[in-house]
């Protein structure tokens, strides 16, 4: 992130259209201490449940990396000390208070997290993008697709006797964001399908033009042969 | 003839790549200690020996067979790291060492006599001479080949240096170079796969935004430039592209996975013992996908079926697919 973007508070990549996009504009005016209770219980309920990850972040405690998912409006710092780590919420980071950032769509985050997807193939495609100590980054990848996380699982295991319920509770949630996908698809195309025509006839036009160009210049040889 | 049905021989980084290899269908599953012994040592990656205890508890469960892989050439006066790792291997109840040294693979015969040696690709031995001095000499069992030969060459060279198995790469990252000897890495970073295990350690790896895209930087060298949106590959010295005589290209290689797929019919029926994937560095989902692909195409194929249509696009380098040298397209 560049001290401009920094400083306007824009994201370095552009996210997708998505329920998560909607969702992150609505929750801009919430403070991000409001939200770190949250991320406290799953740093707590992470490191219970997979304390290889810490384990293997060893060599890389006194590392702060920076998780940037791009359709919302918060960013996370995670210090993977192995006797004190923290996972905290910012609005933004100061581009010298990190040596790493990953960033991406949330839930291109949440899948590489759970192994679902990998690293290196988003890496190559571009949905994932990686900047500052690329070593770090590399470990923490390693470190998360290692512990066999299931976010869900992982959560719902600290309410206790509430557990099955919360489980249904994710599951139907799970679904009906799958549906939302499907709806907030059909507005992107409606939003776009304007754009999408003309860009099409200017591609039409352009074309024509250019088979144009390509008889004259043939006539044009054949006048000077 | 009867065709020998192969053994999938799958990558595994981490424990739960190592489940996901099995539960996929692995035959075997390859990995390495967390140190420089192996030549996929990455930050984060690797097995304990714990974990490699309980992962070969795991897969022999499961009827699948572990290897590791102690493939890179030990500095010279300190072998004690390596002896150590096949020490550790045999004493866990490895089915095999993948090995690369000739003097580890030496120490490995007269140490632990009943343990099974494969040669690792790191040793590049594609001749029947070289192949039978290792069996003969020290008893290795299979002998992983460069990925610098043809089909044809392959099933020559199978009767050649029989009762030694061969095993050949079927998908994953490409070398170009003579394996084990490549100094590439060394050159820009003082670290190579071969002595360190690591090919372009990431700590020497930068990327930096630029206004038309993504400058990859090895060392503080620029290797590549990738224009938005546009495909990325490993930052590694032979896939970088650089200016010669004016021109912009890939010079050595471009980003690319092997992929064999299509081709598992003619390497069965060169008498191709196993098959390896490549990527140990690589996470749960590629192991789980690749493995699964290559199932269903050996299966296919031995019962007589036609090969199944796997997509593996989206998990390859650079998002292209090559045969590479097994059919040497460009000739």
């Amino acid at each position: 992130m560049t001290e401009a973007q920094y400083r306007s508070g824009a994201k370095p990549m552009t996210p997708p259209f998505s329920p998560v996009l909607l969702l992150g504009l609505a929750l801009k005016p919430l403070r991000p201490a409001v939200l770190q209770p949250v991320f406290d219980a799953m740093l707590r309920v992470v490191r219970k449940r997979h304390p290889d990850i810490l384990e293997r972040m060893e060599p890389f405690q006194d590392k702060v990396v920076c998780v940037d998912p791009v359709d919302l409006p918060f960013v996370l710092l995670l210090e993977p000390n192995m006797a004190e780590p923290r996972l905290t919420v910012r609005r933004a980071v100061d581009p010298d208070e990190s040596h790493a950032t990953i960033r991406g769509p949330l839930e291109t985050l949440i899948a590489l997290a759970e192994g679902k997807v990998d690293g290196d193939a988003l890496f190559f495609s571009r949905q994932l993008v990686i900047e500052g100590d690329t070593e770090v980054v590399v470990a923490l990848r390693n470190a998360i697709d290692g512990a066999g996380i299931d976010l869900i699982a992982d959560l719902t295991s600290m309410l206790g006797p509430l557990a099955n319920p919360a489980r249904r509770v994710a599951d139907a949630t799970i679904e009906t964001m799958s549906h939302l996908r499907a709806n907030v698809e059909t507005l992107r195309q409606a939003l776009i399908a304007p754009a999408m025509a003309g860009a099409a006839a200017r591609d039409a036009r352009l074309a024509e033009l250019e088979a144009e160009v390509k008889a004259l210049r043939k006539a044009n040889r054949r006048g000077h042969a | 003839m009867e065709l020998i049905r192969p053994e999938l021989v799958c990558p595994a980084g981490t424990p739960a790549a190592l489940k996901s290899a099995v539960e996929a269908g692995a035959d075997c599953v390859y990995v390495g200690y967390r140190d420089e012994t192996n030549a996929r040592n990455f930050p984060g990656l690797n097995f304990s020996r714990k974990e490699l205890e309980e992962g070969i508890a795991f897969a022999h469960d499961h009827g699948a067979k572990v290897l590791v892989a102690i493939n890179t050439f030990p500095r010279a006066g300190t072998p004690e790291l390596w002896h150590q790792a096949v020490d550790d291997a045999a004493r866990l109840k490895a089915d095999a060492v993948i090995l690369a040294d000739i003097g580890l693979i030496a120490y490995a015969a007269a140490k632990h006599p009943d343990l099974r040696l494969h040669l690792s690709v790191q040793a590049a031995a594609s001749n029947p001479e070289s192949i039978r001095f290792y069996a003969e000499r020290f008893g290795v069992q299979r002998v992983v080949l460069p990925r610098v030969l043809t089909v044809q060459e392959i099933a020559a060279l199978n009767p050649q240096i029989r009762p030694v198995e061969t095993e050949v790469f079927v998908f994953g990252g490409l070398c170009v170079m003579a394996e084990g000897r490549c100094a590439l890495s060394s050159y820009a970073t003082g670290q190579s796969p071969n002595m360190n295990g690591v090919c372009s350690p990431a700590a020497h790896v930068r990327y930096v935004d630029t206004a038309s895209g993504t400058k990859s930087q090895l060392a503080g060298f620029t290797i590549n430039q990738f224009g938005h949106g546009e495909p990325a590959g490993y930052p590694t010295l032979c896939k970088g592209r650089f200016v010669a005589n004016g021109k912009t290209s890939y010079l050595f290689e471009e980003p690319t996975s092997l992929n064999t797929l299509a081709m598992l019919p003619d390497l069965i029926k060169a008498g191709v013992t196993a098959f390896k994937i490549e990527g140990r560095q690589r996470g749960r989902a590629y192991v789980a996908a690749v493995v699964q692909a290559f199932r269903a195409g050996v299966d296919a194929v031995m019962a007589g079926r036609p090969l199944p249509d796997m997509d593996l696009d989206r998990i390859t380098e650079g998002g292209r697919q090559t045969t590479g040298a097994y059919e040497r397209a460009w000739r």
